[in-house]
C-alpha cells in the first residue's frame, strides 16, 4: 500500500516508517504541513497519516479540510497528542476518518491504518458473512458453523460480525471497544478478551480448527489459516 | 488590570490626583450620573406634564368659559337680528348692558356707514376684522388698556357687530398661575437634583462592597468575599453570583493544583519503578531472552503510565466542567443496560452474577460515554471485590423531580467507614486492594462524573450490620 | 393651548404697543364706566315696577352717590344689581 505520512517528529517518523515498511507498504514522508498537502494532491495514496500538529502554517485539520474541498477522499488517519473529545470530534469533523491518540503502539497504528486503507472485506450490503465453515445471516440473526447452529447473544453477534467484516484484518481492542460498544474511555480490566474468550468457547471450541486468533500486543484476527 | 475582573466604577474616590476635566468627564460617564440624570428628566418630565395638565384645567378653562359665552351672547343677537333687525339688536344691547353685573361685556353695532347704533365702545377695534373671527384685542378702560376677548360678525347688507368680553381679571388670574408654575417648575428642578444626588449617592454605596472586593481579589487578594447584607436585594444577588464564581475558581485552582501534586508525585513512582526495572536488566549478566522479556516489561510499564496520565487527564476535565458543553439528552436505562452486559461477560467468567433493576426509561441530559464509564468503574469495583457467587446488582430510580439515582451494590467485604470517606481521593488504595491491578482512580473519576451531572457520589454498607456487608454505590444525578 | 402659554408675553406686547405704536389709530373705549351712564341706568331704573322696593332701592341710591364721587364704575355696577334685582322682584 501508499502510504504518505506528515508527521514533524524526526524519531517519531522514523519509527512509523520503519514499522510501516516492514509490514510491507510503500510509506512517503513528509516533515510540514504543506509538503504534506502538495504530495497527497499531487499523487495518490491508499491512505495518509497525519500529525494534528504541524509546523510551517498548514497544520493537520486545515490539511485535511483543504484536501476535501478539492474532492479528495484518500482515507486520513489523525495522530495527536490532544486527546480531549473536542479535539477529536474536530478532526473527525474535519473530515478524518479516524484519529489515535499519541503514545500509540505501533500494532494500533498498524491494525487501524489497514482496516482504514483497505475497507471492509466484505461489502456492506452483504446479507450473509462466511468464512471457511462459519456462516453468518445478518437477516435472521443466526450463526451456523458446519452446519450446527449456534447459540448467540445479541452484542456477541455484533463483536463476530465486526471480526468477520474485517476478516484477515487485525482488530485491536481499543478498536472493539469503539466500533462494538461505542465506547471511548479504557476500561482498566481486560473486559475485551473476556468477551472474546467468550466467543471463541462458541465458535471454536468443538470444532476442527480455531477461527479467532491472538495477535500478541495486538489485538484478534478472524481468518480461515492458522 | 487581569481580564475578566469587573472594573468598579469610576465615581469612587480613589484618593488619586487626577485632572480636573478627566475627573470631570469620568464623573459625566458614571453609572451612577446616569441613573440620577434619568431619574431627573424623568421627574421634571412628569412635573412638566403636570404642569401642562393643570394650565389645561384651570387657565384653558377659563378660556373656554369666556368664548362659550360670547357664542351665546352673539348667537341670541343673531336671532334678534332676524327677529326685528338694528332696532331689536339695539334694544337687546341696552338690556343686556343694563344687567351685566360683572361688568365685562362689550357691545358694538355699526350700521352701513360705520354709524354707531348702540353698545359700549365708541369706536371699531382697530385691527378687527369685519367678518366672522374671533380675536384678541385691546380696549381702554378708565384709562388703563386691557385685553378683550372679541367676536366679529357681519349682519345683513354691511351691518357690523363686535360681540365680546372683557378678560383682565381672567389674565391676572392666568398671570398667577404661570408665576406659581415657574415657581413650582424651579423647586421641581432643584429637587430633581437633589433627588439624583441622593439616587446616585444610594447607587454607589450599595456597589460599594462588590466594587472593593473586586478591587482587592483583582490586586491579588484571592480570599476575598463580597459581604452581603441582609437585605437579600438584587445587589446582594449580585455579591452572592461573585461570590459563588470566586468560590468555584477556588475550587478550580485547587484542582489544578491537585492535579499538578497527583502528577508530580505519583506518577513518579510507577515511572521511577520502570526505569529501575530496565536498568536494572541493563546490569546484570543477562541473556538476549531476559532483555527481550526487560523491554516488554518496560513497555508495559509505559503504557500503564500512560493510561494513568489518561486517566488524570480525563478525571480533571470531568472536574473543570468543559465537558458540559457536549451534554445531550439521553435515555440512561439503555446505557446501563448495555454496561451491565459488557462486565457481564467477566461476571461470568468469575461465578459471580449480575442482576439488572431498570426502569422502562429515565431521561437525562449527560454524557453518554462519561457515564458509562463511571458505572462501568463501580461495577469494575464490585466484581473485583465480591467472591465467587456473589452478586452485584445494578438499579437505577428517578427518587425525586430533579434527581436520578444509579446505585451498584455488591455482596463484598464492603469498605470500613474511614476507608469509605477517604475512596474519592486521588490514587487512595484500600489495604485490601493493594495487590490488585488498577490505578486507584477508577473513584476519582466516579465522583467527578457525578459532579459534573450536578450530583454526587455516596458509599454505604449494602447490609449493614449483616456478616458480609457490601458496598453500595450510589451515583446521583441532577436532572437538567 | 400652547397659544395660551404665549398669552402672556402677547399681553405684555400689547400692552407695551402703544408705546411702540406711535401715530396708530387710539384703542376701542369702554364708554359704560362714566357717569353719563350711570344717570342713563337711572333713568332706565326708575319706571320700573320694583325699583322702589329693597334691595333695589339702596343699592340704586349708592350707585349714583358712588357715580358722583368718582367712582363711576362701582356706581355702575350698583345701578346693574339694582336693575337686576328690581326685575327678579317682578
Amino acid at each position: 500500500m501508499r502510504i504518505l505520512l506528515v508527521e514533524d517528529d524526526a524519531e517519531v517518523a522514523r519509527f512509523v516508517r520503519k514499522g510501516l515498511a516492514e509490514a510491507g507498504h510503500n510509506v512517503e514522508h513528509a516533515g510540514n504541513g504543506r509538503d504534506g498537502l502538495f504530495l497527497a494532491a499531487s499523487e495518490p495514496f491508499d491512505i495518509l497519516v497525519l500529525d494534528r500538529m504541524l509546523p510551517g502554517g498548514v497544520d493537520g485539520v486545515r490539511l485535511v479540510e483543504t484536501l476535501r474541498a478539492q474532492g479528495n477522499r484518500t482515507p486520513v488517519l489523525f495522530l495527536s497528542a490532544l486527546s480531549a473529545v473536542d479535539e477529536r470530534v474536530k478532526g473527525l469533523k474535519a473530515g478524518g476518518d479516524d484519529y489515535l491518540v499519541k503514545p500509540f503502539a505501533f500494532a494500533e497504528l498498524l491494525a487501524r491504518v489497514e482496516v482504514l486503507a483497505r475497507r471492509p472485506t466484505m461489502d456492506a450490503p452483504a446479507t450473509r458473512l462466511r468464512i471457511a465453515d462459519l456462516e453468518m445471516d445478518l437477516l435472521a440473526r443466526s450463526v451456523t458453523r458446519a452446519g450446527k447452529r449456534i447459540e448467540i447473544q445479541p452484542r456477541e453477534f455484533r463483536l463476530l460480525e465486526h471480526l468477520l467484516r474485517h476478516a484477515g484484518q487485525v482488530v485491536t481492542r481499543t478498536m472493539l471497544l469503539e466500533k462494538v460498544w461505542d465506547y471511548h474511555f479504557d476500561p482498566q480490566t481486560n473486559v475485551i478478551d473476556v468477551h472474546v474468550s467468550r466467543l471463541r468457547q462458541k465458535i471454536d471450541k468443538g470444532f476442527d480448527r480455531p477461527l479467532i486468533h491472538t495477535v500478541r500486543n495486538a489485538g484478534y484476527m478472524i481468518r480461515a489459516e492458522a | 488590570m487581569p481580564e475578566g475582573v469587573v472594573t468598579p466604577p469610576p465615581a469612587f474616590p480613589r484618593g488619586e490626583a487626577v485632572g480636573r476635566w478627566e475627573g470631570m468627564l469620568r464623573f459625566m460617564r458614571s453609572a451612577g450620573f446616569r441613573f440620577a440624570l434619568l431619574f431627573a428628566v424623568i421627574f421634571i418630565g412628569a412635573s412638566a406634564l403636570f404642569a401642562l395638565v393643570l394650565w389645561y384645567a384651570t387657565a384653558g378653562s377659563l378660556d373656554r368659559q369666556t368664548d362659550a359665552a360670547v357664542r351665546t351672547d352673539a348667537l341670541g343677537l343673531i336671532e334678534r337680528w332676524r327677529e326685528g333687525g338694528p332696532g331689536a339688536v339695539s334694544e337687546a344691547i341696552a338690556d343686556r348692558l343694563a344687567s351685566d353685573v360683572e361688568g365685562t361685556a362689550i357691545y358694538l353695532l355699526l350700521d352701513a356707514n360705520d354709524a354707531r347704533l348702540a353698545g359700549n365702545l365708541d369706536r371699531w377695534p382697530p385691527g378687527l376684522p369685519p367678518e366672522a373671527t374671533w380675536t384678541f384685542g385691546t380696549v381702554q378702560r378708565e384709562g388703563a388698556q386691557i385685553e378683550a376677548r372679541l367676536y366679529a360678525i357681519e349682519l345683513g347688507e354691511r351691518y357690523s357687530l363686535v360681540v365680546g368680553r372683557d378678560v383682565a381679571e381672567k389674565q391676572k388670574l392666568r398671570t398667577l398661575l404661570a408665576e406659581g408654575i415657574a415657581w413650582a417648575a424651579v423647586a421641581a428642578a432643584a429637587f430633581a437634583l437633589l433627588g439624583a444626588a441622593v439616587l446616585r449617592r444610594a447607587v454607589e454605596m450599595r456597589l460599594r462592597p462588590a466594587a472593593l472586593t473586586a478591587q482587592a481579589i483583582a490586586a491579588g487578594d484571592l480570599s476575598r468575599r463580597v459581604p452581603i447584607s441582609q437585605r437579600a436585594d438584587e445587589f446582594d444577588r449580585l455579591g452572592g453570583s461573585m461570590n459563588d464564581m470566586l468560590e468555584r475558581i477556588d475550587r478550580l485552582m485547587a484542582g489544578v493544583r491537585g492535579v499538578s501534586d497527583s502528577i508530580a508525585h505519583d506518577l513518579r513512582t510507577p515511572i521511577a519503578r520502570a526505569r529501575a526495572k530496565l536498568e536494572e536488566a541493563l546490569g546484570e549478566q543477562t541473556d538476549a531472552e531476559t532483555l527481550r522479556a526487560a523491554m516488554e516489561q518496560g513497555i508495559a510499564d509505559l503504557d500503564h503510565i500512560t493510561r494513568v496520565f489518561g486517566a488524570l487527564l480525563r478525571i480533571a476535565e470531568a472536574e473543570a466542567g468543559a465537558r458540559r458543553a457536549a451534554f445531550a439528552p439521553l435515555d440512561l436505562v439503555p446505557v446501563l443496560a448495555d454496561v451491565a452486559e459488557f462486565y457481564g461477560a467477566v461476571a461470568e467468567t468469575g461465578g459471580q452474577s449480575i442482576a439488572v433493576d431498570l426502569p422502562v426509561r429515565l431521561d437525562v441530559v449527560g454524557d453518554r460515554d462519561l457515564l458509562a464509564q463511571a458505572v462501568g468503574n463501580l461495577i469494575d469495583n464490585a466484581l473485583k471485590f465480591t467472591p465467587s457467587g456473589g452478586s452485584v446488582r445494578i438499579s437505577a430510580r428517578a427518587p425525586a423531580r430533579e434527581r436520578i439515582d444509579i446505585v451498584v451494590e455488591d455482596t463484598g467485604p464492603g469498605l470500613s467507614a474511614t476507608d469509605r470517606a477517604r475512596a474519592g481521593e486521588r490514587f487512595f488504595r484500600a489495604d485490601a486492594s493493594r495487590g490488585t491491578p488498577g490505578s486507584g482512580l477508577g473513584l476519582s473519576l466516579v465522583r467527578a462524573v457525578a459532579h459534573l451531572h450536578g450530583g454526587d457520589l455516596f458509599l454505604e454498607d449494602a447490609s449493614p450490620g449483616a456478616p458480609v456487608r457490601g458496598l453500595r454505590a450510589t451515583i446521583r444525578l441532577g436532572v437538567a | 393651548m400652547v397659544c395660551d402659554m404665549l398669552r402672556l408675553p402677547i399681553l405684555a406686547l400689547v400692552v407695551a404697543a402703544p408705546v411702540f405704536a406711535t401715530g396708530a389709530e387710539p384703542v376701542a373705549r369702554v364708554t359704560t364706566d362714566s357717569p353719563d351712564y350711570c344717570r342713563e341706568l337711572a333713568q332706565r331704573l326708575a319706571p320700573m315696577p320694583g325699583a322702589r322696593t329693597e334691595p333695589a332701592r339702596s343699592l340704586a341710591e349708592d350707585g349714583l352717590r358712588l357715580c358722583e364721587n368718582g367712582n363711576p364704575r362701582s356706581g355702575v355696577a350698583r345701578l346693574r344689581r339694582a336693575i337686576r334685582a328690581a326685575r327678579l322682584e317682578h
